[in-house]
This record gives structure tokens, C-alpha cells and sequence, in this order.
């Protein structure tokens, strides 16, 4: 019986089956690595890209009555005349200088022809008419057109733009700015939070659901909607002005409200879950050794919710520092990181130093998400199939305290909801409070109008159907497709790196890789498919997530048993594995919907004429001073949202009822 | 050898040398074994053994490192499990919760090049072989374990598989039911014929249903044995330990025929080579109580189990554990009884003693 042992570890025949598994994974890995890996590496190479003008080597010759003078170079005249180079300012790709603006008019003098002698190697620093010269070529030509002459400058690596940077202190305070805001947000809304975490979970308050409704409102609109509505509020000529003591709403006390505004859902969805994972029993034993509530509090509540409480902090942190939005409203003259990207970019266009505060702001987001990522792990492993759930018990002074948060909580978040609909709806706000639908006339102002409201009702809808089908698609594979070994753990790596990345980042990132010529992918750039593509990416991770903790509940052994009846997976796949985690499919469709509606960070840098987007037009709007039509465009989103939530709901409904197998 | 003798020859399944790495932990290694046509064969032994890893190579789900798999003489080793010929029942039975029984046991007789009219007869038979013949239209969820189970067996064999494997297929369920089906089981496989590889831990399991015992301890087997050969002569004292109840007396050898336990002697009934450094076995039934000539030892301990009672038993040699015996019920009470603290007599049979060498 015995035969030869196999000379090599054994390598095992693939079925066409396992072909196919293999093909979709690297479509879907690849996906990953076009859209993220190479525009992020793209920047980080761009932000050691250093640029100066080397005036050495061209030469510059004057032809007079007397003939051919003797050649100086342009950084002879430099030295001779003083000129600040690029009018002192930090010199970047797009930098142009110009002779004529060195050598002053005077020298002109009697001048016939002026030759011009690029000395450089290769393609060349000198540029007539947009047209490189080439380098040792040389032009002539009248002083006059002289105007048609420009000089690039050269590329090289380096760190001078990273001690640019930060030896430069209106950038450098960016840093403290965000680290001062976020952390202040998250010193406010973890404690506030809780407490309403705490009431939902925890307490005899009446209207339970109504108060968890309201707490999720805010993920339904961008979030430069609650900073229009506080400039209402207590901007100048706010009715709240007075509460605020003499002190400005631009800064950082309107940042931090508009934040906590925006956060608020996230930090309690966290800290709900986590509190819902109390043990009856650990309360039955503190009460049977008679500790306070007070003691019982500290000893079991807090503990077993130090996850979630960590968890919550972590990613409220992360979306303030890494939110542009709120900042870019009611920031008044208060810079932080995301902001500095877009001005930077957009105001300056110095993209080598976007680069350099985008490397800058991944920073804390990256240990942020990992310091998340750890805890949320600890927190699904104390889940337990034996927990007996907490049945709350009322407790007059205590329920009442909550009702009172709660109620302050949810007057905050739908005043400032009331207000922008008010000033919609009125004519000028405060001043003449007929009613108008002139605000809704969004075609009249600058921001892309209705259209931008259909795009992105489009991009919204792209975005759900495609993302979901290939999210889902790459979750199934990471967790279901047998024998695909190291490209199972890549992509599994992949799939939560988006997360890590700021909307900023990432949008900077696309212009660096897909608008550059030599691209092939560079077609799509200014189009819908870059905005589809880019936030698809950008909110990859939780909606992988999602699919990955419906399919974990599937039995794991569903892909054995149909191989071993011969069965092709995508038959299992489409039978059984797509019908049973249809509901959660359908989260992670709406997930993508109402983020694609309310994103403004990454497509602020990709959208073009044509692709204005909504959220985008309320950038615009506000910054054109239409802050009225602004609000009015926040509340269209609002109640686009509230339309696919309640599609959303009454689909998820049908799913339930008409699958025969759901009822017991 | 011409071919068709060769097939004749060789036995149904032959398992050569396979050993299994999981990066440094090895969960087989060289494991060799023969399983014949129509043989019912349980993998036993304690979690970890890699009695699964085992049935899942077989399979086809999990990748030998080295070693071969022949099923009925073709080499299978490398085949992915759509290639291979089994069915197979999962501890979870990992049936889908969204199609029915009838769905589920015809799952796989589709694209079989079957007409619909023969499905839904072959879906008939199975499930009143199984003895389900009016569940087709319901649902997983709403049949009880024991019928889940039946389901799962019934897709396992609906494309007449020449093998099948079963993954603990009968410890998701309570007691009652458990020893109801796995008489219901083996009555099937013996009526099919088919060729049956059962995973268990549980040897009261292996020990009712399968024709042989595969013993396995930390990726080897033990003994491969009939229930009664791996009871009565357990080969190793890992098998001796973990199938039923066994007492170890550690002595030395004084010659090939004697050994030394503390202050007594024992015959052995046949001469033993090994080590001088040996394991003395017996199971508690086999010490018998009130023996003229036996040895004296004080009872420590009564014990009442139903249909025995069992004596724990104390005497210098027997060392901290002590001994244990087994008295039929009958026998009890013929004799009045076993009071704590009784001096009694008691006799080790040699043809009833195991010898185990100790390293």
C-alpha cells in the first residue's frame, strides 16, 4: 500500500469554479487598488515634489545697432535688479516667471532682437506660446514678444515643502485648531451622548422611538446645514444672538456646535449597541451586595460600556478633525486641516502643499481609526449568546434628568432644522418674513442650480446600486468563496483601508492620479463616473462591514454542502446566500444613497460644470452670500433622504413578508 | 495485474500517508488507513484530534500537505471537492433557511440533466426513506432538529453518492432523539450500502453505529479496530483511557510474565516485551469483589449509579487515585450491600489485564 510521499508541498487542481471566484476577486481587489492605493501613493510622492525656478541656465542676449552683446543669465539680472522672484511667493508646479517682468523696461533700449538661450537639458525650461523650445535651443525674437516667453520651473524630491510647512505658523496653528476642535467636540458630545444613549437603553423615558428618530435626523443632511442653521441662529442678526454673551459664532464656538450636531448620531448608534449588551444578572448581583446605584454605575454600567465609550470617541474625533464643511461656513478666520487642504488647492492652487496638510491630517485619522478598529473588536467579542437582556426600571429623579437631556438634545437638533426652513421659506430673513419661494429659484444663482439637485439624485442612485452590487460581490468573496488564500487576506485589508482615509485626502488624491494626461483612466475625470467611483470608495468600509456581519450569520459549511452537490457557487450564491441577506443588502443601499447625497469632501475637488452636485451648490451658494437658497437646497437633501428611508423601510417590509421562510 | 483485479484489490478509500500542517502545528500526521466497499468507519476521539481535518481532506475541503487519497483506486488527492464523489451531513446540517425541504434535499439534482417530473420523484423517495414523506412544502425552521437532520441526510444522498461523511452529524441533539436516530441511521446505511465515514467524539456513538473504530489522538491514529476488539484490547493507553472506564496501576516488570505493583505481585496472562516501566489496566467491571484469594483493600467510597454501583477502593500500591470497581446491581444486593470503610477482597483477573509500556 505504501506509495511514494508527494515530493512537494501538494498544489491542488482548480475547478473552473475556483477560475471564476478568482477572476472577481481580482476585479474587485483591483478596484481597490486603481482607486485608492495609486491616488494615495500618487500624493505622497506629489508632497516631496519640491519646485524651483533654475534661472542659472538661461541665458539672455541683446542685439543693438552695435550687434550681439555678451550673454548674462536670467540670474544675473535677478541679482543686478533686485526682482522677488515669482513675486515672493513659494513657488509650485504652476508657477510662471517671465523675463520681461525681470529686465526692466529700460534696458530695452535700442534693443532689435532678443535671444533667448535655454541651457538646460531634456524637455527645456523655456516656453513660447505654451510650446517648449527645448533645452540647449535657443529663441529670438522682438523685445516685444518677449511677452510670449515663460519659464517653468524644475521638479525635484525632496522634504522642503514638508519644513516649508511647518516652520510656517498660520499652518502650523491649523494643527493646534484641529486637534483643539476635535477634541473639544468629542470632550462634549461622548458625555452627551451617553446620556442619551443611556435614557434610550437604560431608562423609563417616555417616547423612547421618537427620541431615537430624532437623534439619527442629522445623518440625513451635509453637514454644512447645521452650520447655515446656527449662522441663523446667532449670526448677526440671529434671535439667539444674545445667548452667545458678546461672543462670535465664526470660530471655534460655532464649529463646535455645528460638529456636535453632525457627530451626534454616529456617537450615540455606537454607544446604544453597547449599551444594549448589559446582563441583567450582573445588576441582580450588585443589588444583592448591596451596592448604590451610583457604585453599580462605575463598577458594571461604565465598564462594560468602555468600548463602546472608546469606540465613540475615536470616530467622533476622526469626523470633526477630518470634516471641511462645518469649518468652511461658520469657520469665520479660524483655519484647520481640512480646510487648509481645500484652500490650499482650490484658493492657491498649490497642490504640492495640499499634498503635505493632506499627509498631515491621514495622520491622526489613521491612529484614530485603528484605536476605533481595536476597540470595536474587544466590544462584538463580549457579546455573549447567554447575556440575559436588561429589563430597565423606572427611577423618578433619574428618568426625569434624562428627559429633560434628551428634550434639549432633540429641540437643538430640529431648531436648527426649523430654522433653515424658516429661512427658506421667507423672503429675507429677518427682515421681511413674507413668504417666497424666490430661495427655491436655485437656477438663478451660481452652484449649479436644479441641475446640480438631479446629479445628484443620479450620482446618489449610482452610487447605491453599484456600490452595493460590488461591495456586496467583494464581501462574499472574502467570506465565502473557498481556496483563495493570500488574495482573501489582501483584499480583507483593503476593504477597511478606505475608512482611514479622509474625504479630503482622498478627493486631492484623484486629481493628482486621474487628472493627469498620461492616465488612461484620466477620461473620467470631470465626468459622474469620478464622483461615483470616488464615493463608493470613500464609504467602502462600513458598508463592507455591514455585508460581512449579514454573511457571518449564514452558516459557513452553506459552500461546502453545494460543492459537494456539484453545484456552481454563483447558483448557492444567487438561491440562497443573496435572498437571506437581502435586508441587510438593502442597508447597505441606503447607507450609500444618503452619504452620496450629504458628502461634500471628496467631490468638492472632482466635480465639473456638468457634475455640479447638490451638496456642493450649498458650498457655493453660501460662499456667494445665498445663504437663504443655501438652506433651502440643505432641506431638499433632508427631505430627499427622508423619501429613500421611508422607500427604504416600506421595501425592507415587503422583503420580509413575502419570504414565506421568514415567518415562523 | 490487470486493472480490473487491481480494483478488486484495492479497498474502497485508501488514505496513504496524508499528513496536515497548519503553519507549525501539525494536525495529521502520516495518517494511513483503509476503508472497504459498503463499510461503516467513525473517526473517535477528543476534540483536536483531527478527526474533522481528516473527514474534511477526504472531502476535498481542506488540502492535505502531503500524502494521497484514492477513492476507488483513483487518486484524488488534488481534486477540488466538485470533483469528487460524496455527500455529506454537517454538524449544523447547513441546510438553506430559505427554500424548502424538498427545495433543499432536489438542491442537488439540478443541472443533472434530470426532467422536472424525476426530481420531484426522487425528492418523494428520499424524504420517505428518510421518514419525512409530507414535509416537502415546509420550511427548515419549522421542523424539529431531529427531522433537520433527516432533511440534511436526504439532500446528502439524493445524487447517490458512492460515499458519505458525517460531521458529528447527530451531537446537535438532545439525548432522547440521539439514540433514536443513530439506530435509524445505521439501519439506512446498512439497507444503501453506501460507503460511510461518521466523524463523533462521543463513543457510546462510535461505538452502536460503526462496523470499525478509528481511534485518533493529536493527529495520528490510535487503533483501528471492531467496537469490541478497541474495548475489550485497547491498543494504546490513550484508547484504554478514553473509550470507557479504566483504571492504571504503574508497576515495573519483574520478569515477562510478573509485575510489580507497590507490595504485590500480579500474574500477567501472557509474557509482555517492553521497558520494565509498564501501565497496568483494568476496567471496573472486570475487578472482581469477594475473591478468596484477592487482595485487601478498604472501600473509601460508594457510589451509586443505577445499574452498578461503584466501589472506590484504597490500598497502599494503588497509589493516590485508588482503584475502582464496578458491581452489578444484582450482585449488590445479593451480598448486602458495601459499607465506607469495609475491608474487602478483591481479585485482578490476569487474562483481563492491559499492559502498557511506559516511557
Amino acid at each position: 500500500m505504501a506509495s511514494l510521499p508527494h515530493p512537494r508541498a501538494a498544489r491542488r487542481r482548480t475547478s473552473s469554479d475556483d477560475w471564476v471566484a478568482r477572476g472577481l476577486i481580482l476585479v474587485v481587489a483591483s478596484y481597490l487598488v486603481v482607486t485608492l492605493i495609486f491616488p494615495l501613493f500618487t500624493m505622497v510622492t506629489r508632497s516631496v515634489e519640491v519646485f524651483r525656478f533654475d534661472l542659472d541656465l538661461i541665458t539672455v542676449q541683446f542685439q543693438t545697432e552695435a550687434g550681439w552683446q555678451a550673454e548674462r543669465s536670467v540670474q544675473d539680472w535677478i541679482e543686478a535688479t533686485g526682482h522677488e522672484v515669482n513675486a515672493g511667493v513659494r513657488v509650485s508646479e504652476r508657477s510662471r516667471e517671465q523675463i520681461l517682468r525681470i529686465i526692466p523696461r529700460a534696458e530695452f533700449q535700442g534693443v532689435d532682437l532678443v535671444r533667448v538661450h535655454d541651457r538646460s537639458d531634456g524637455r527645456g525650461l523655456v516656453m513660447v506660446a505654451g510650446q517648449f523650445i527645448g533645452g540647449g535651443n535657443s529663441w529670438e525674437g522682438t523685445p516685444a514678444d518677449l511677452r510670449r516667453v515663460q519659464i517653468r520651473p524644475v521638479g525635484e524630491f525632496g522634504l522642503a515643502n514638508y519644513t516649508h510647512y511647518f516652520a510656517t505658523p498660520t499652518l502650523r496653528q491649523s494643527i493646534v485648531n484641529s486637534f483643539a476642535i476635535a477634541l473639544g467636540t468629542t470632550g462634549i458630545v461622548v458625555p452627551l451622548a451617553f446620556a442619551y444613549a443611556f435614557a434610550l437603553t437604560r431608562s423609563c423615558i417616555p417616547f423612547k422611538s421618537a427620541f431615537r428618530t430624532i437623534a439619527l435626523v442629522p445623518i440625513l443632511v451635509p453637514s454644512l446645514l447645521p452650520a447655515i442653521g446656527l449662522v441663523y441662529l446667532f449670526g448677526r442678526q440671529g434671535i439667539l444672538t444674545p445667548l452667545l454673551m458678546g461672543e462670535s459664532i465664526y470660530g471655534p464656538i460655532g464649529i463646535v456646535m455645528a460638529s456636535v450636531f453632525f457627530v451626534f448620531p454616529h456617537a450615540v448608534l455606537i454607544l446604544t449597541t453597547a449599551l444594549t449588551l448589559a446582563d441583567q444578572r450582573l445588576y441582580e448581583a450588585a443589588k444583592v451586595l448591596n451596592a448604590s446605584p451610583w457604585r453599580t454605575f462605575w463598577t458594571v454600567t461604565l465598564p462594560a460600556a468602555r468600548y463602546g465609550l472608546i469606540s465613540a470617541a475615536f470616530v467622533t474625533f476622526t469626523l470633526v478633525i477630518t470634516d471641511f464643511g462645518v469649518p468652511k461656513v461658520i469657520g469665520g478666520n479660524v483655519n484647520v486641516l481640512a480646510l487648509d487642504i481645500y484652500k490650499q488647492v482650490v484658493g492657491q492652487q498649490n497642490f504640492q502643499l495640499g499634498a503635505v496638510v493632506s499627509m498631515v491630517l491621514l495622520l491622526p485619522a489613521v491612529v484614530a481609526f485603528t484605536v476605533d478598529r481595536i476597540a470595536t473588536r474587544r466590544q462584538v467579542a463580549m457579546l455573549n449568546a447567554r447575556t440575559v437582556p436588561l429589563v430597565p426600571r423606572a427611577h423618578k429623579i433619574r428618568d426625569r434628568t434624562l428627559l429633560v437631556v434628551c428634550s434639549l438634545m432633540a429641540i437643538f437638533i430640529l431648531g436648527i432644522l426649523a430654522m433653515c426652513q424658516f429661512a427658506a421659506l421667507f423672503q429675507f430673513w429677518p427682515y421681511d418674513l413674507s413668504f417666497s419661494l424666490r430661495n427655491y429659484d436655485f437656477d438663478r444663482m451660481d452652484g449649479g442650480g436644479w441641475a446640480a439637485y438631479w446629479n445628484s439624485i443620479r450620482m446618489a442612485t449610482y452610487t447605491a446600486v453599484i456600490g452595493t452590487a460590488a461591495i456586496f460581490l467583494g464581501a462574499y468573496l472574502v467570506e465565502k468563496a473557498p481556496r483563495l488564500g493570500l488574495s482573501r487576506d489582501f483584499m480583507q485589508f483593503m476593504a477597511m483601508l478606505p475608512m482611514a482615509v479622509p474625504g479630503m485626502v482622498l478627493g486631492l488624491s484623484y486629481i493628482f492620479f486621474f487628472n493627469d494626461p498620461t492616465n488612461p483612466l484620466n477620461t473620467i475625470y470631470g465626468t459622474m463616473a469620478i464622483l461615483v467611483v470616488s464615493t463608493i470608495t470613500h464609504f467602502y468600509t462600513v458598508a463592507h462591514l455591514t455585508a460581512v456581519t449579514a454573511l457571518k450569520q449564514m452558516d459557513k459549511e452553506f459552500e461546502a454542502v453545494s460543492e459537494s452537490l456539484k453545484q456552481p457557487f454563483w447558483r448557492t450564491l444567487r438561491r440562497v446566500t443573496i435572498p437571506v441577506c437581502l435586508p441587510s443588502i438593502l442597508d447597505i443601499a441606503i447607507y450609500m444613497f444618503v452619504n452620496a447625497m450629504t458628502t461634500v469632501s471628496a467631490v468638492v475637488f472632482l466635480y465639473s460644470t456638468h457634475t455640479a452636485l447638490a451638496s456642493v451648490a450649498i458650498l457655493n451658494m453660501d460662499d456667494a452670500g445665498d445663504i437663504a437658497p443655501a438652506a433651502a437646497m440643505g432641506m431638499m437633501i433632508f427631505y430627499t433622504n427622508i423619501a429613500a428611508r421611508l422607500l427604504h423601510m416600506a421595501t425592507s417590509r415587503a422583503v420580509r413578508s413575502s419570504q414565506a421562510w421568514r415567518q415562523r | 495485474m490487470d486493472a480490473v483485479a487491481a480494483e478488486l484489490a484495492e479497498p474502497y478509500l485508501v488514505i496513504d500517508q496524508v499528513t496536515k500542517r497548519f503553519g507549525p502545528f501539525v494536525a495529521l500526521d502520516r495518517v494511513s488507513l483503509a476503508v472497504r466497499d459498503g463499510e461503516f468507519v467513525c473517526f473517535l476521539g477528543p476534540s483536536g484530534c483531527g478527526k474533522t481535518t481528516l473527514l474534511r481532506a477526504i472531502a476535498g475541503l481542506e488540502l492535505q500537505s502531503e500524502g494521497a487519497i484514492r477513492q476507488k483506486g483513483q487518486d484524488i488527492s488534488l481534486l477540488p471537492p466538485s470533483a469528487r464523489d460524496f455527500g455529506i451531513v454537517f454538524q449544523s446540517y447547513a441546510l438553506f433557511p430559505n427554500l424548502t425541504v424538498a427545495d433543499n434535499v432536489g438542491y442537488g439534482l439540478v443541472g443533472r440533466g434530470l426532467r422536472r417530473g424525476a426530481i420531484q420523484a426522487r425528492i418523494d423517495e428520499l424524504l420517505r426513506l428518510v421518514g419525512l414523506p409530507d414535509q416537502g412544502p415546509k420550511y427548515p425552521a419549522q421542523l424539529s432538529g431531529g427531522q433537520q437532520q433527516r432533511v440534511a441526510l436526504a439532500r446528502a444522498l439524493a445524487t447517490s453518492p458512492g460515499l458519505l461523511l458525517l460531521d458529528e452529524p447527530l451531537s446537535a441533539l438532545d439525548a432522547k432523539v440521539r439514540q433514536r436516530l443513530r439506530l435509524e441511521m445505521k439501519d439506512l446505511q446498512r439497507r444503501l450500502g453506501v460507503t460511510t465515514i461518521m466523524v463523533t467524539h462521543d463513543q457510546d456513538e462510535a461505538l452502536t453505529m460503526a462496523d470499525r473504530i478509528v481511534v485518533m489522538n493529536e493527529g495520528v491514529i490510535e487503533q483501528i479496530g471492531t467496537p469490541e476488539e478497541v474495548y475489550t484490547r485497547p491498543a494504546t493507553a490513550f484508547v484504554a483511557d478514553f473509550i470507557g472506564e479504566m483504571n492504571f496501576l504503574d508497576g515495573a516488570l519483574t520478569d515477562a510474565a510478573a509485575v510489580r505493583v507497590g507490595n504485590l505481585t500480579l500474574a500477567l496472562p501472557a509474557p509482555v516485551a517492553s521497558g520494565p516501566e509498564v501501565t497496568i489496566g483494568i476496567r471496573p467491571e472486570d475487578v472482581r469483589i469477594d475473591d478468596a484469594h484477592g487482595i485487601e483493600a478498604q472501600v473509601h467510597h460508594v457510589e451509586f449509579l443505577g445499574a452498578h454501583v461503584r466501589v472506590s477502593l484504597d490500598h497502599e500500591a494503588f497509589g493516590p487515585r485508588g482503584l475502582v470497581a464496578d458491581l452489578a446491581q444484582n450482585l449488590y444486593r445479593a451480598r448486602g450491600g458495601v459499607a465506607v470503610g469495609e475491608r474487602l477482597r478483591l481479585g485482578l483477573p490476569p487474562e483481563r489485564l492491559l499492559v502498557y509500556g511506559r516511557s
